[in-house]
């Protein structure tokens, strides 16, 4: 068998990149006008952020215990919703991209739901929900999920807005991988669970953190649920800190209330602490400190 | 050693309903299933290896009846069109992929001869995606056998392979048949490998077994256009492109001896004598040389004819637009239609 000639093919290879050739003159100015455009807008309210509170007033944020009690709540809840979603909604995800059946649509309208829907509706519509004297309302508090300013709201409102994130990037994870690729699996020994560990859960599993993650943005970046749910939060279930409330809601009450210089140092901490955690991902990925880019992930 | 079965297999799509199929697989031999795009090929190898419920029929594994058995269950080595690798493991790791599934905790080290045998153990760290077609061929083949199956079915093997990847995969695939001794079910569109590997066909036509014997059989008396050209015939007329011959033309010689689905016949030989002699006269259109001589085709008046010129050319190579003559005698005509199929044996469901 001649295996040392490197054998050309069409089939599998991937096609080379083509470079087009570098357009230029008014069209590429035209361009970079536009995209620089928006990317100021995205870059010079963060500048006028930092600008406001300065380097003193940040330091001094970071010190205050008010502020760090803040911080750990909405780190601490976003995580649980974070890993609320990795539980229930890569499920349906999988559902919705391995399975054929009726009503199909209407499901996955409701999962677009909640990115629609304005939230200060989703705070009221679970207000309403979990009103005290009603049977759910009796029913949380009896198996020690109480959500009235509790963590548990707090929880509740971040996985409403922000599953959906998780349940699109799984349903489209999934639908990317070659059905064959299952089927091979299949015939080669594996059952139904263990091809979906195997192969399905590996091969998805880059886009599943990238929907993981913007999930836990927009989780962090919640405020209208919470204020109507949740907008003091006193110690219980998991969290056992002191009185506080979640970071959005803490700046929104400092901006209220006038002070603009705390409520923009309070501000700035908390994105260089997003940005730090985002960066951190990103690189994990690129350097392969994560095993989901190895490839490697087997339980 | 294991001999299969299969009975009156069945199975029904959206669209499409294949079978009855009635097969006897032997250990050690092999069978191409033929047939045009949409005959049900895949179809066939997809409910054997168990991802199409059949409707009717039942499957047999040295006797015992494996038809409702999950995929996982039924000791295949299923290679499936586009192979189906693991695009997230390396060459060894989706070869050991079959032997860590069954617990097997040194898995790349008991495949390690495997891949030695297949010529991968150079490329054991590479990922799929850094594999030529011949090479990505190899592994999936490689990881068939790891998982020691009792019957391997592959679809359309070296699909965009180049000539040289194929002839290395033709030995590959024929130590497969005769090491592993299992038998061996074979998709392919190609007459080459057929030819080369299979003791047996199986031809389907719009989900029907249209043929089920040795390929020589099916030599002899190939039944409509697409077997004819599969097994290497020339020159195939369907009734309408003869339908216009004068009488004492050939179209009108052709006619009066097809059967309802036409005629086949092997390029003849320009007469060796010269350019002059034979029974039938043409005029060239095209020249094009080939291994074996020179490849014409004619005009004999209104039916294009495929005419060869063996090597070494005993005479002038005629020039298009001259006139050529050859014969064609009752022995070389081969007349198409259901008539034509009674050579296979068990066509009968």
């Amino acid at each position: 068998m001649g295996d040392t000639a490197p054998v050309l093919s069409a089939g599998h290879a991937s096609p080379p990149v083509r470079h087009l050739p570098r357009s230029g003159g008014p069209w590429l100015a035209l361009q970079i006008v536009l995209s620089g455009s928006l990317l100021l807008l995205f870059l010079l309210p963060i500048y006028a952020l930092f600008a406001w509170a300065g380097p003193a007033r940040i330091v001094s944020a970071a010190e205050n215990p008010a502020v760090g009690a803040a911080i750990w709540l909405t780190l601490y809840a976003s995580g649980i919703a974070v890993v609320a979603a990795l539980v229930f909604a890569i499920p349906l995800g999988y559902l919705l991209a391995r399975h054929r059946f009726r009503g199909r649509s209407v499901v996955e309208a409701v999962v677009a739901l909640p990115v629609v829907v304005p939230h200060l509706l989703v705070g009221l519509g679970l207000f309403f929900l979990v009103i005290p004297g009603s049977p759910l309302f009796r029913f949380t508090n009896a198996i020690g999920f109480p959500v009235y300013d509790t963590i548990w709201g707090v929880v509740l409102v971040m996985v409403f807005v922000s599953a959906p994130y998780t349940v699109l990037a799984a349903d489209l994870s999934f639908r990317a991988i070659d059905p064959r690729a299952l089927e091979a699996a299949r015939s080669l020994g594996a059952g139904p669970a263990s091809a979906f560990l195997t192969v399905s859960f590996p091969l998805a599993l880059r886009g599943i953190v990238a929907g993981l993650l913007l999930t836990w943005a927009r989780a962090v970046s919640e405020i209208g649920g919470i204020l109507i749910l949740a907008y003091t939060v006193y110690p219980g279930g998991p969290y056992t800190g002191p009185v506080t409330s979640t970071l959005s809601v803490l700046v929104y009450n400092l901006f209220q209330s006038g002070d603009l210089g705390d409520a923009a140092a309070v501000s700035s901490l908390f994105l260089l602490i997003a940005f730090a955690i985002f960066l951190a991902v990103r690189f994990g990925e690129r350097w392969g400190w994560v095993p989901w880019r190895r490839g490697e992930f087997l339980p | 050693m294991t001999a299969w079965s299969v009975e009156g297999l069945a199975a029904r799509l959206d669209h499409f309903s294949l079978g009855p199929v009635d097969l006897a697989l032997e250990p050690g031999r092999a069978v191409a299933v033929l047939g045009t795009s949409g005959a049900g090929k895949t179809t066939l190898l997809r409910t054997l290896a168990g991802f199409v419920p059949p409707s009717a029929g039942r499957v047999l594994r040295d006797g015992a009846d494996i038809t409702g058995l999950a995929p996982e269950a039924r000791c295949l080595g299923y290679v499936p069109q586009g192979l189906g690798l693991l695009p997230h493991r390396t060459v060894e790791r989706n070869v050991s992929y079959p032997r860590e599934l069954r617990g097997d905790v040194e898995a790349t080290r008991h495949v390690r001869p495997l891949l030695e045998r297949f010529g991968l153990a150079p490329l054991a760290r590479r990922r799929p995606a850094q594999l030529s077609g011949g090479e990505a061929e190899r592994v999936a083949l490689a990881r068939a056998l790891a998982a020691d199956p009792e019957l391997v079915l592959w679809d359309e093997p070296w699909q965009g392979l180049d000539v040289e990847a194929q002839h290395d995969l033709g030995f590959v695939f024929a130590e497969l048949r005769d090491a592993a001794r299992v038998p061996v079910v074979v998709v392919t569109h190609d007459p080459g490998l057929a030819f080369s590997i299979a003791d047996r066909f199986l031809v389907l036509r719009q989900g029907r077994v249209r043929f089920w014997g040795e390929p020589r059989e099916l030599l002899q008396r190939p039944f409509d256009a697409f077997t004819a050209r599969f097994v290497g015939y020339g020159n195939v007329f369907d009734p309408a492109a003869l339908a216009e011959g004068a009488p004492g033309s050939l179209a009108a010689w052709l006619r009066a001896r097809a059967g309802s689905d036409g005629i086949a016949f092997a390029r003849p030989t320009v007469s060796p004598e010269g350019p002059n002699r034979g029974t039938w006269e043409g005029i060239v259109r095209t020249v094009r040389p080939t291994p074996e001589g020179f490849t014409l085709t004619a005009g004999v008046d209104a039916l294009p004819v495929v005419l060869r010129v063996p090597a070494p050319v005993p005479f002038p190579i005629p020039a298009v637009g001259s006139r050529v003559r050859f014969d064609l005698g009752e022995n070389d005509i081969r007349p198409l239609g259901p008539a034509g199929a009674t050579g296979g044996s068990g066509t009968g469901r």
